[in-house]
Formats: structure tokens, C-alpha cells, sequence
């Protein structure tokens, strides 16, 4: 249809002398996307009024209603998601089979398989965690408290092999810690290395720097025990030096009369 | 909408507080019942809760919401279709008194009149006013919730408007 047979009926609708059939057209155009409902000025005005009328809104009671719908349904979601779900044995018993089947396969794989490089990854794992351990141990050697270093004296003992950083650091204890217990651990964990010549030719330049009566007993009993006659002369020195103890010095010469 | 749909419930109450009015609105222009029409805007959202899953998500939310009041509310028809008549009668009767209190009539100002007139338009005719009114007028998405096309749906707004208007004239004369 043309342009101005649309306006005209359009037109017409807007001042009321549309006809019956006229009416059906512009229906007709309405439907075709050629006239828009706000081009009839009459209808748009009242469907605006309809957009206006205002129907209240709702009382609390809706509120409330909702809302314990709403608490429902949150409590019913939380233990859906929060509850275990029921064991059905019948179900399980196959899978089960098939998880065990599955695990001795494995194991008996991974026995004939077994990687010839797992060794050494579990040496190289031993001797990373005793690093560990040294590092540990040398820090605590530093700690002000007797404790901490009589802990650190102790964690070396457990150590199978320690290197000479480790046994550097006992000996400097034993030589120079101002507790007589932490100096006793030290030369207790010291007796296990006194193979190496290095560590013994230590112990026994200690024995003459020691001022403690229960370390020099320690010391000449572990000189004896080893049948060290290298450190005669240094048990000697403690003989000599008037600060030793009486008890001690009949101990010494006792030492040195064995060792002689 | 979509966390509702994929399982946590508490968003469902930003949508209530959104959609409780304009719900309300469509429901008290089709049932003029206050509490009714609580109860049905109630219904509807159990049904977004019970039809979650349905939400593909591509459409719009409010159309979606429409199309489930409308269900709400044909079946709420179709329960008290036994009580039809009933219910036909005591309109009638308050219609009637209604016309015939020329006192309230006067008072009516043009708002009141135009809620008169609604009041008496066929339920179809009302809904689609309605759907128009709180779907802004998008008439797409009135032609997914009514199952029509767009120009169809233009064409029952225009006859529910001339009835309107018609009814509206008839009122005004007798005032």
C-alpha cells in the first residue's frame, strides 16, 4: 500500500471516522510492521493511562511467605550438598574387585620393573635431608640457649656420616661453650668419629683447654679407652697446672699409668 | 538467574524483590484480589524454582517469568472452573451495583474509571494489556510468552485498546 493511502487511514483512525473495513486494514498494516501502535495517537494516549495505573504492591504477608520459602530451599541445598551419599555395597563390590586387580598389577609390575635409577634417587634423598639436618644443627649450635645447643649436640648423634663442618663444629664446642653439659654432649657425640685421626688429634689438644673437672675426667677415661698415648703429654700439662683438682689429678695419673 | 538455575537459591531473593511488584500488578489486574494475587506472584516463584533447569538463559528473565505467571494463573482458572458460574454471578452482582451507585461513579476521577474499564475487558484482552504493560512493551518477547508472532501480538494490542476505549466512552456516559 502507498505511503499516503497509510497516512490517510491513519489519519482517519486517529479522528474517529475510520469505517469497519478501513479498521481491518490498518489491522492488517499493524500486523505487517507498516503502521506502529503509536502512530494512532488515540489508542497510545490510553494505553499510556493503562502504563500509569498503578495496582499497589504487595503486603508484608508476601514477603514473608517468600522468605521462608527461600529458607526452605537454602536448607534443602545445604544438605544436599553437605550429606554423604548412601553406600550401595551391591554396586561397589565390582569396582572394588576391579581397584584390587588393578593395585597387584601394579605392584607386581613395578617389582619386576623396578627402575634401576631409584636408588639413586633415594641416596640422593638421604643425603639431601642430612644436609638439611647439618645446616640445622650448626645454626642451632648458635643459639644462645644451653638447650637449643645441647639439641643441636644431640641431633648430630643421629646422623650417620657427618661431614667435617660438622665434626669442626662439635670440637669448637667442646673447646669453648660456657656449659659444662653442652661441652660433656659434645665430647660424648666426639667419641664416635675419634677413629679419624683429624678429630682425635683435636680431643686430645682439648684435654690441657679444659678447665672443667668433669670434662677432663671425661677426657682422660676416653684417652685410656682409646689407648691414646699421644695425649700423655697433654694429661701431663693438667698435672702441672695448679688449678686442677686434686680428685682430678689422681685420676689423670691413674690414666697415665695405664697408658704408659 | 543463572545461579539459581546452577543450584545456590539466595539470588532468587534479588529477583523477588526486582519482580514482586510488577507481578503483583499483572496478577491484581487480572484477579482483583489483593490476597489472591499475592498468592499467585508466591506460585509463580515456586514454579521459577521448580523449572530452574529450564533456563537456557539466552532469553530474557522477565519474559521467562511472565510465561510461567500466565501458567500460574490459567491454572488457578482452571481449578475454579467448577465455581465458575458462581463466581460469574457475584461479579455480576457487584458489577451491577457498581453501575448503579452513581454516587461512586461521580467520585471515580479518570484513573478509577480507566481501572473500571479494564476491569471489564475479556480476560484475554486484560492480559495482553498487561503483558504490554509490564514487559514494556516489547512485543517480541509478548509473542514468545503468548506463542504468536510480533505483528500478531501488535494486532491484539491494538483490539484490546479499541475495546478499551470503548468501554471507557460507554462509562464516561454514564457518569
Amino acid at each position: 500500500m502507498e505511503k499516503n493511502l497509510i497516512a490517510e487511514l491513519i489519519s482517519k483512525f486517529n479522528g474517529g471516522v475510520a469505517n469497519p473495513k478501513e479498521i481491518q486494514a490498518i489491522e492488517q498494516l499493524i500486523e505487517s510492521g507498516s503502521i506502529e501502535l503509536d502512530q494512532l495517537i488515540v489508542l497510545e494516549n490510553l494505553d499510556q493511562q493503562v502504563s500509569k495505573l498503578d495496582a499497589g504492591s504487595p503486603s508484608r504477608r508476601l514477603d514473608d511467605q517468600f522468605y521462608k520459602l527461600l529458607a526452605v530451599e537454602r536448607n534443602h541445598h545445604i544438605s544436599k550438598t553437605t550429606s554423604i551419599p548412601k553406600i550401595e555395597w551391591g554396586n561397589l563390590f565390582p569396582r572394588f574387585a576391579l581397584a584390587t586387580s588393578f593395585l597387584l598389577v601394579g605392584l607386581v609390575g613395578g617389582f619386576f620393573l623396578k627402575s634401576p635409577t631409584e636408588d639413586t634417587s633415594v641416596k640422593l634423598l638421604t643425603q639431601q635431608v642430612g644436609e638439611l639436618k647439618e645446616m640445622m644443627m650448626l645454626s642451632m649450635l648458635e643459639k644462645e640457649s644451653a638447650t637449643e645447643r645441647l639439641k643441636a649436640v644431640s641431633l648430630s648423634s643421629d646422623m650417620n656420616q657427618v661431614s667435617q663442618k660438622v665434626t669442626s663444629a662439635l670440637i669448637k664446642t667442646l673447646n669453648s661453650d660456657e656449659n659444662v653439659n653442652v661441652r660433656l654432649a659434645a665430647l660424648d657425640v666426639l667419641m664416635n668419629y675419634a677413629k679419624d685421626s683429624d678429630v682425635r688429634a683435636e680431643l686430645i689438644k682439648s684435654i690441657s683447654i679444659q678447665d672443667s673437672p668433669l670434662v677432663q675426667i671425661a677426657l682422660a677415661e676416653l684417652m685410656v679407652a682409646l689407648q691414646e698415648k699421644k695425649s700423655v703429654s697433654e694429661l701431663k700439662k693438667l698435672l702441672r697446672n695448679e688449678k686442677t683438682a686434686k680428685e682430678v689429678k689422681g685420676k689423670i695419673e691413674k690414666s697415665i699409668d695405664v697408658l704408659i | 538467574m543463572l545461579k539459581v538455575r546452577d543450584g545456590a537459591p539466595d539470588p532468587l531473593g534479588l529477583l523477588f524483590e526486582r519482580y514482586k511488584k510488577p507481578l503483583y500488578g499483572f496478577f491484581y489486574g487480572l484477579t482483583r484480589e489483593k490476597d489472591l494475587s499475592e498468592d499467585l506472584v508466591q506460585n509463580t516463584f515456586l514454579r521459577i524454582l521448580k523449572y530452574k533447569h529450564l533456563f537456557r538463559g539466552e532469553g530474557d528473565f522477565r519474559a521467562w517469568m511472565f510465561h510461567i505467571a500466565r501458567n500460574v494463573n490459567n491454572d488457578h482458572y482452571r481449578k475454579k472452573r467448577i465455581n465458575a458460574k458462581e463466581e460469574l454471578e457475584d461479579w455480576q452482582d457487584k458489577l451491577g451495583h457498581q453501575e448503579n451507585s452513581s454516587t461512586e461513579m461521580q467520585r471515580a476521577d479518570e484513573h478509577q474509571l480507566l481501572s473500571m474499564a479494564m476491569e471489564r475487558l475479556p480476560l484475554d484482552k486484560r492480559e495482553v494489556l498487561l503483558l504490554s504493560k509490564y514487559q514494556e512493551k516489547k512485543y517480541q518477547e509478548i509473542g514468545e510468552i503468548l506463542g504468536c508472532s510480533e505483528g500478531a501480538v501488535k494486532v491484539k494490542v491494538f483490539r484490546a485498546l479499541q475495546e478499551l476505549k470503548e468501554v471507557y466512552r460507554q462509562l464516561e456516559k454514564r457518569m
